[in-house]
């Protein structure tokens, strides 16, 4: 009787509590109720078309993200989220961040592409590259949504799209903290992509779904909801006795999913393996990526830079900066500094006007500079961590790091570089890229002449297949304007004897964007020695050699002075550098004369209190 | 707020020395004034080049001080010019030229305070009234004291005594002692006691020139 009335009751409260949470327009998982405690998620796979799933269907179909994780959090706030928003023209780019890098080593191309208005990059239609394309090429790397969901108006992909799906939002690329969430293999999440499998790959990617078959291998007609020949197998015992299925959902990401898209390794020593290597200062003190790196509903990730407050709407954007846990923003009466246990840097000896000119990044992120910039491989461009991924230290793209350039905040910061190489058609100063298409058509068969180097680096082009390649091109009637190849940070170009010419353009520029990770302990940054870390003649901060990155034989060892990057004359800084030589001598002179002078002043002062003494004895 | 403290303070520096000027007129003539400025003008550009029958430690002198004057107009130059004028921090090459005329000037200083320490001293002809105070003396001293005087000797010690926090400010900024709060403090002390430093040693400088006109 007595449990029939607390029955009744909570039965009571629920009816009542319902309407509230539906009046605020918002979803049982989209807001908290300020307990920290984990969520079981034990619920339904949906389908594509929100239908329910059960292991005895026939076809069996994959599971849905935007029905089934979309049951109780809003799928399209989340979509709006800086991993998803690149294609959305309204979404502030904001600072200049890593580009996808399209390769093409039989072309020789390597440019950086972006969604988002970030100068240097490139659109990938610029290219001929096409939303599904760049879908089944990057995709292995990206969370879903975005490029993933937009509707192809190319009537040739209207109807792969149909087979293929739709590339939605995997929640479980971030938030499966289960051991078995297969991001890498070939069955698993970059496998299905590879396939086209875009509506089946967030159920291939995790612990207790495969699938077999290839949607690239389909007809046009293929319909996945009469055919099994893509099959998806859920293991037993998946789903319990109410057809529900229980994932490993965690709201804080652990730092390794993080690591599947954003992982580095520095090429500056030969063999260098991931375990003689440390890890950023933070993680290795028990932070983890997302500590700093937070988003609520939204996805409105913080990328962590000074300024971002003004292009994100992130409330935590203008804190969660090195600045902000470290010394503080002022912008509350509480104090700021401090947060998750940050230390107050003291930062002894240091002219406050490197403040002024430095991010705090420049001297404690990245390599410590040595006298020629590094090479390093990403996930994102090298797919590190898929298997068979070629391990070369050749392999393209080649990113350059460690290169101390100028920001257009005016400061000094490390940077990634890549020298974009392309063909492009030059009308009046501007140059345009050439469709790969075109090239691969006219060029491509000079080009092919060449044996593509099994490490995966350039094809080793010379003056004379440029200009054979051009001349080609300049026979292509579809082109307007003058064909010409960027490479290295120089314009090649048919003058008009048929010679090949080569110049400085804007368009040859590299594309450079900051680096944050890996932050060194405060032991080893910049400075921390005494000033020559930086300012000494020779110092790499500023005259550290730059590669320049060419698939011109020619131009392999062409080099870059590190001052080239930061907007200042090479001699003033060499001048400014030789001064230190003297500074241990002015130290010595000044206090030298601080001290004479200390010693004049007390000596007449005694002498001044000798007098008053004489004078207060009323003596002579 | 240092700009405008500085601009400011040399307005009426120079308003109060023309002032000066005015009420307490210390030649004959304005045409024998001219003459004489003139004469001293040309007195301390040829200090250098025409004998002055002084002793050798006379000559060292100087030099010395025609040395602390140039590195004074250098310094306060390349110091006070990206301050008051650019409204910028000191950076380029206008710190590298504001640094090694510094180590130059620091010299100068330190031995000039040396060898004119004595001369500038305070005896009992700068302020007979204390004396008279102790004494109980009638105030019948027929000296009268020479006001200027005791101005430039007070003008040499403050330039002495600013020339301390001055030089250490910007030494003790290039150990690894003080953290950032510190090396702000240690800035602005430098560009506070330079002001003081500068404003005296204008004083100091029109004081020295107003006598020799005197004489």
């Amino acid at each position: 009787m007595k449990n029939g009335l607390i029955l009744t009751g909570v039965l009571c409260w629920l009816v009542l509590a319902l309407p509230t949470g539906a009046d605020t327009g918002k979803k049982l998982g989209d807001e908290s109720d300020g307990s920290r405690a984990v969520p079981v998620h034990l619920i339904d796979l949906l389908g594509e078309e929100g239908q329910r799933i059960a292991p005895d269907d026939e076809p069996v179909l994959p599971f849905s993200t935007r029905w089934t994780c979309g049951e109780c959090h809003d799928y399209d706030t989340i979509s709006r989220g800086w991993h998803f928003n690149a294609a959305d023209a309204n979404i502030a780019p904001g600072r200049p961040g890593q580009p996808w890098i399209f390769v093409d080593a039989g072309v020789g191309t390597q440019v950086p592409l972006s969604y988002r208005r970030w100068p240097g990059t490139f659109r990938p239609e610029q290219f001929g590259i096409t939303a599904f394309q760049f879908t089944q090429r990057f995709g292995r790397h990206m969370p879903g949504g975005g490029v993933g969901e937009l509707d192809s108006d190319n009537p040739d992909e209207v109807m792969r799209q149909f087979v293929s799906g739709k590339l939605e939002i995997n929640c479980l690329s971030c938030h499966n903290a289960h051991p078995g969430q297969d991001q890498s293999d070939v069955y698993g999440y970059a496998g299905q992509i590879a396939r086209q499998n875009f509506r089946w790959a967030a159920a291939a990617s995790c612990e207790f779904a495969s699938v077999s078959g290839s949607a690239a291998e389909q007809s046009d007609t293929y319909d996945p909801l009469m055919s099994d020949a893509i099959a998806v197998k859920y293991r037993e015992g998946t789903f319990d006795h109410k057809g529900q299925v229980l994932f490993d959902i965690v709201g804080k990401v652990p730092a390794e999913r993080c690591y599947f898209c954003h992982s580095n390794v520095d090429l500056y020593k030969n063999g260098l393996e991931k375990w003689v290597t440390d890890e950023d200062v933070h993680l290795a003190a028990g932070l983890t990526c997302v500590d700093c790196h937070r988003n609520g509903l939204d996805h409105n990730i913080i990328r962590g830079y000074e300024g971002e407050s003004s292009a994100s709407r992130n409330p935590l954007a203008a804190t969660s900066t090195c600045r902000g846990c470290h010394l503080g923003t002022g912008l509350s009466v509480a104090p700021g500094e401090g947060r998750l246990g940050a230390p107050r840097p003291k930062h002894a000896g240091i002219p406050p006007i490197h403040f002024d000119k430095l991010t705090c990044t420049a001297c404690h992120s990245g390599l410590w500079p040595e006298q020629k910039t590094c090479r390093t491989k990403t996930s994102r461009a090298h797919g590190l961590g898929l298997h068979l991924v070629n391990g070369s230290d050749e392999a393209l793209p080649h990113i350059i790091t460690g290169v101390f350039a100028k920001q257009p905040t005016g400061k000094i910061a490390p940077h990634k570089l890549l020298w974009p190489a392309f063909w492009g058609s030059l009308k009046g100063k501007d140059v345009t890229p050439i469709d790969l298409e075109t090239v691969r058509q006219s060029a491509g068969e000079i080009l092919s002449k060449e044996q593509t180097p099994r490490s995966g680096d350039w094809l080793p082009l010379t003056g004379e297949l440029i200009r054979k390649a051009l001349a080609l091109l300049s026979s292509e009637g579809s082109i307007e304007g003058q064909p010409v190849y960027i490479s290295g940070g120089t314009l090649y170009r048919l003058a008009d004897s048929g010679a090949l010419s080569e110049e400085e353009h804007v368009a040859a520029e590299p594309y450079l964007w900051p680096i944050a990770h890996n932050v060194r302990p405060a032991a080893q940054s910049l400075g921390i020695r005494r000033c020559e870390d930086c300012h000494s003649t020779d110092a790499p901060f500023f005259f550290g050699a730059v590669e320049v990155d060419s698939p011109l034989v020619s131009e392999r060892d062409c080099v870059k002075m590190m001052v080239e990057f930061q907007d200042a004359a090479a001699f003033y800084v060499k001048a400014f550098a030789f001064s230190f030589v003297f500074r241990p001598w002015l130290k010595v002179v000044v206090l030298g004369s601080c001290a004479v002078l200390g010693v004049v002043l007390l000596l007449y002062a005694l002498k001044a209190l000798g007098c008053i003494v004489k004078v207060l004895s009323e003596e002579n | 707020m240092f700009r405008i403290v500085s601009i400011i303070a040399f307005l009426v520096t120079f308003a109060g020395i023309t002032v000066h000027r005015i009420a307490f007129p210390s030649g004959p003539g304005e045409h024998r004034r001219r003459v004489g400025i003139l004469k001293k003008l040309v007195y301390l550009l040829t200090l250098l080049f025409l004998e002055q029958r002084l002793s050798l430690l006379g000559k060292s002198k100087k030099l010395l001080y025609l040395l602390a004057v140039v590195c004074f107009l250098v310094l306060g130059v390349a110091g006070f010019y990206p301050a008051l004028v650019l409204g910028e921090e000191l950076s380029g090459y206008l710190l590298m030229i504001h640094v090694t005329a510094g180590g130059v000037f620091a010299v100068c200083l330190a031995i000039l305070a040396l060898t004119s320490a004595h001369h500038y001293r305070f005896n009992e002809n700068d302020w007979p009234w204390l004396g008279s105070l102790v004494r109980r003396e009638a105030r019948t001293n027929k000296f009268i004291p020479d006001n200027s005087e005791l101005l430039r000797k007070a003008a040499f010690w403050l330039l002495v005594i600013a020339a301390l926090p001055l030089m250490l400010s910007v030494v003790l900024s290039m150990f690894p002692i003080f953290g950032t709060a510190g090396q702000y403090f240690l800035a602005d002390t430098h560009r506070y006691a330079t002001l003081v430093f500068a404003l005296v040693a204008i004083v100091h400088t029109y004081l020295i020139i107003q006598a020799r006109v005197r004489e």
